[in-house]
């Protein structure tokens, strides 16, 4: 792509300062470099211009100029992701949606709310709070992540396990289209005419067109939360618990596990009231009727027990629940307790063989003179090894990746998936194969095709590079400027 | 018909398995006769079929069971019917994993059959489970009362085979339950009625089987306040699992069985629950479903009793288990042979007064009409039928496209599900997909160039 002269990049700063204000433009180097990674700071990229738009309007504008001049696009939240799937091409724009970020409408009696893309994750559920509803999916990054992002990846959380992950829970999407053009796919009620191209939207990863009106469903808060912490000496009797709760009939809210490493860096971290000396922990939640809680609780106590649990006990109250949840949502922080750096990996397998897949991934980590903490969605398969890596020392970040993509070898050969909630980005392109016949790439190109035509919008994502991975080799580790300053440190 | 492709046909999947002639007779959709129907009984088959069809230009008609043929418009030319009944296998269910892998002919009931005897279920519950096969299911995005709950078939589908137009088998989505690698093909198949690809096999996620479930049903003098009762319930901690609105034709015919608007009481009633008599003799029926432990329903029950007295509702008694299939159908089976049926999707807040507004209109142009709901997500149902002799569908027409402006206004959609040739060429088997359409055109240029697959059938002339 031809780089911009810096007189046509004048001209265009001008064009997009018309369309979206004088303070809605940046195209300084200095702050082009706040926009050139996302969570996986392995790869970047710098942008021509962030724009900031503040209505859909605006968003077609700006993507109309993009089209013309042939520059490519890209959307972008919070910038939470972890794959890399926000980053610009060199060159071109990025579109920040985070100031779109407000609740348009909430729709009690119809149980939804409409929002902009760059409405904060948890804003939501804090905005329908005091009527007793929330917003379902709970990614980690809920805090920080927006909507927006959510729909892109089709993010998921803990909860996901009974309630689905983000596209269980939208009903429609107004979307700038590639060319700029406004569409809305599906809308506020069910049973719209046509394929489901909000379906087919959400987890795109950007890469159809870039949403502006988001049509969400909210759900009535449960009557009674119950978290069970399991205790076990070896992580197979925790990883066997998992099948066992379900087998018995139940589907919990949540079934989180955390290895031991990982309690002992949050128990140094925070004091969660994690045994520092457990093999691994379960922490189950329940939620619904107040009437049969109980019963349900027992039952999971009694599969965990007979999985092999040490100890099995039930929060007594919010608060010892919230000092269990703490643990598990403050783990990846905790980390940097125990290694200057990690990289999290995201797979899922079947849940019944969870025992065979950890136990590989430990082995696959040891092989590379690595260390990993497991902390995941146990309930869900979705696995998050976090390899644990000084990034000083000579070829360690090669190790990483070459371990990562064995773990992702492994998670296909068992019939799983290379992405359960972190999406491909850049990323995981080249490890498609892995599960992918080129006949299903070649229908998803064609089906991305018909949203982006051109390729402009988000290029250079979710589909393998001609080179494999393999040739390519991992990207060598260079400190980023702001790290350097000692400004950030990586996670 | 080429005699030349026939040939090719029986050469490939063996003459017993392509049928010509007066066999094509259950395969007759709108008065047209296809070419030929062939079952293949493998996916090499179903994918050789679909090359010999391509090279000879002759469009291909998916079919399972053959619930859905009649929805939309027929092929704009005959074309082969390919049955998909002998790829019918259960192919995977390992319970610890709560997923199920089965071939697109295996039946509902066969595969929740299966499924049941090891403790799960398939949380959908779409009408004629005896003959709605797995893929055409899928294809048609068909569900029923449980979906208030349990979503439909996009909540449900984790992975999908499919052979395209140009006979490559494909693959989207996977057999694990979180997957967000790649595109979500699943979501494009759902729905699409065989336009893009022939559902072969399904990746699906699973229940457990409840350890308990009931359906209630209740009776109110007015409609609008069996609608206030659906707004307290669902504002409530109460967690139904389907919530059913119908009107007293469609209540009679589910409850009772037979079809014919009201029944005579004292006859077909006679040895009905008492349930059903009291329901067919109300102005509005309401049904909702609970499940989960036996103290959890009975709570939920007394619960729902004591919330619906206060708007009116009476006469709490569980509905027998013979009736629950038939709440799926709809409002069709409430008449011998009715003349057309609409579905719509509308807000929940709209359901009652689409109901009796609707109900009106036909009744000022002298049409008998049924209705039910799942009042809960807002998707009605209507069955229409000309009062004695057969007329011209001219008022028919006229009703159904009142009514589908009447969802329009309310920003909700009407689907025409059922109606005789005639008067599908008045009024629009589709709703207006607005600028969605054109995206939905150029998916379908993209995954069926030649336009072999079902062509004609769909919304925006795909």
């Amino acid at each position: 792509m031809a780089t911009l002269t810096s007189g046509r990049k004048t001209v265009l700063r001008r064009e997009l300062e018309a369309i979206v204000g004088p303070g809605g433009v940046l195209s300084d180097p200095d702050e082009l470099l706040v926009y050139e990674s996302d969570g996986l700071t392995l790869f970047r990229a710098l942008a021509d211009f962030v724009v900031f738009p503040t209505s859909a309007e605006h968003v077609a504008e700006v993507v109309r100029l993009a089209a013309r001049e042939g520059l490519p696009f890209v959307a972008r939240g919070a910038g939470t992701g972890l794959s890399g799937g926000c980053l610009p091409a060199e060159g071109g724009l990025v579109i920040s949606m985070m100031r779109l970020n407000r609740v348009l409408a909430v729709d009690y009696e119809n149980q939804l709310a409409v929002v902009e893309p760059g409405l904060v994750n948890l804003h939501l559920s804090w905005t329908v709070g005091p009527k007793g509803y929330y917003y379902a999916p709970d990614p980690s990054s809920q805090q920080a992540c927006t909507l927006g992002g959510n729909i892109a990846n089709n993010s998921g959380g803990p909860h996901t396990l009974k309630y689905g992950v983000t596209t269980n829970h939208v009903l429609g999407l107004e979307v700038v289209m590639p060319d700029g053009e406004i569409v809305w796919l599906g809308g506020r009620t069910r049973e719209t005419p046509g394929y489901d191209l909000a379906g087919v939207f959400v987890g795109s990863e950007g890469t159809f067109g870039i949403a502006t009106k988001i049509v969400v469903r909210i759900l009535k808060k449960p009557q009674a939360v119950k978290t069970v912490l399991a205790v076990f000496d070896q992580v197979d009797q925790a990883s066997g618990a998992v099948s066992a709760i379900i087998a018995r009939g139940l589907v919990p809210a949540a079934v989180e596990m955390i290895d031991q490493l990982t309690i002992q860096a949050v128990e140094d971290a925070f004091g969660c009231g994690y045994p520092r000396d457990a093999a691994a922990a379960l922490l189950v939640e329940l939620d619904g009727l107040r009437v049969g809680m109980d019963a349900q609780a027992e039952r999971i106590v009694q599969a965990c027990r007979d999985a092999g649990a040490r100890e099995v006990r039930t929060a007594r109250d919010e608060a010892e629940r919230a000092l269990l949840w703490k643990g598990r949502k403050s783990a990846f922080g905790a980390y940097g307790r125990v290694s200057p750096a990690y990289m999290v990996m995201d797979g899922v397998i079947p849940r019944t063989k969870l025992p065979y897949v950890l136990r590989r991934v430990n082995e696959i980590v040891a092989a590379h003179g690595l260390r990993v903490g497991n902390v995941f969605h146990a309930g869900d398969g979705n696995l998050h090894p976090n390899i644990l890596y000084d990034p000083r020392a000579p070829g360690a970040e090669a190790r990483v990746v070459a371990a990562g993509a064995e773990i992702m070898k492994v998670c296909a050969e068992v019939g799983g998936s290379i992405s359960g909630e972190h999406g491909i980005g850049l990323e995981k392109a080249d490890f498609m194969p892995f599960i992918f016949s080129a006949a299903d790439l070649a229908v998803m190109q064609r089906l991305k095709n018909a949203f982006n035509p051109t390729g402009l919008c988000n290029p250079g994502k979710v589909f393998p590079t001609k080179k494999s991975c393999v040739e390519v080799g991992p990207v060598a580790y260079k400190p980023h400027v702001i790290e350097e300053k000692g400004l950030a440190q990586r996670f | 018909m080429q005699d030349a492709l026939l040939e090719r046909l029986r050469a490939v999947i063996g003459p017993a398995n392509v049928l010509t002639g007066v066999e094509l007779s259950p395969y007759v959709v709108d008065g047209r006769t296809p070419e030929a129907a062939v079952f293949p009984g493998a996916l090499e088959e179903v994918a050789a079929v679909i090359a010999l069809c391509g090279a000879a230009d002759v469009p291909v008609v998916p079919w399972g069971g053959g619930t859905a043929a009649s929805v939309g418009m027929p092929a704009a030319r005959p074309g082969v019917v390919l049955g998909l009944r002998r790829l019918a296998r259960l192919v995977e269910h390992e319970p610890g994993d709560l997923t199920v892998t089965a071939e697109a002919g295996v039946t509902i009931a066969e595969l929740q059959a299966a499924l049941g005897g090891r403790g799960q279920w398939l949380s959908l519950d779409p009408a004629d489970a005896e003959r709605a096969t797995l893929g055409g299911v899928l294809a048609a995005n068909a569900a029923g009362p449980r979906r208030h709950l349990y979503g439909t078939a996009r909540d449900l589908l984790i992975g999908v085979t499919v052979v395209t137009a140009d006979a490559a088998v494909v693959k989207g989505g996977g057999k694990v339950v979180k997957n967000v690698a790649g595109y979500d093909l699943p979501k494009l198949f759902i729905g699409s009625y065989g336009t893009l690809g022939v559902i072969v096999e399904a990746n699906l996620k699973l229940r457990p089987v409840p350890d308990d479930e009931r359906l209630v049903a209740l009776r109110f003098e007015r409609l609008k306040d069996a609608a206030a009762a659906v707004r307290a319930l669902l504002a409530s901690d109460l967690i139904p699992n389907a919530v059913e609105l119908l009107d007293p034709t469609a209540a009679a015919a589910i409850v009772t069985g037979a079809a014919g608007g009201t029944p005579g009481l004292g006859t077909t009633l006679a040895g009905v629950h008492p349930a059903a008599q009291a329901a067919v003799t109300a102005a509005a029926t309401l049904v909702v479903g609970f499940d989960g432990l036996p103290e959890q329903v009975e709570w939920q029950c007394a619960e729902l009793t004591r919330l619906a007295a206060s708007h009116g509702g009476r006469d709490a008694t569980p509905l027998p288990r013979a009736v629950w299939p038939r709440l799926a159908a709809g409002a069709r089976p409430a008449f011998p042979v009715a003349t057309a049926v609409m579905t719509f999707g509308v807000l929940p807040a709209q359901v009652a007064e689409l109901m009796e507004q609707g109900a009106g209109v036909a009744r000022a142009r002298g049409l008998q009409t049924a209705w039910t709901a799942h009042a809960g997500v807002g998707v009605v149902n209507a069955a229409l039928v000309s009062d004695g002799e057969p007329r011209e569908p001219g008022p028919v027409a006229a009703v159904l496209s009142e009514w589908r402006e009447m969802a329009r206004a309310g920003g909700g959609h009407a689907t025409l599900e059922w109606a005789p040739l005639a008067v599908k060429s008045q009024v629009p088997v589709w709703g207006d997909p607005g600028a969605a359409g054109r995206i939905m055109q150029r998916i379908k240029a993209q995954l069926d160039p030649k336009g072999i697959l079902n062509p004609g059938r769909f919304v925006a002339g795909i």
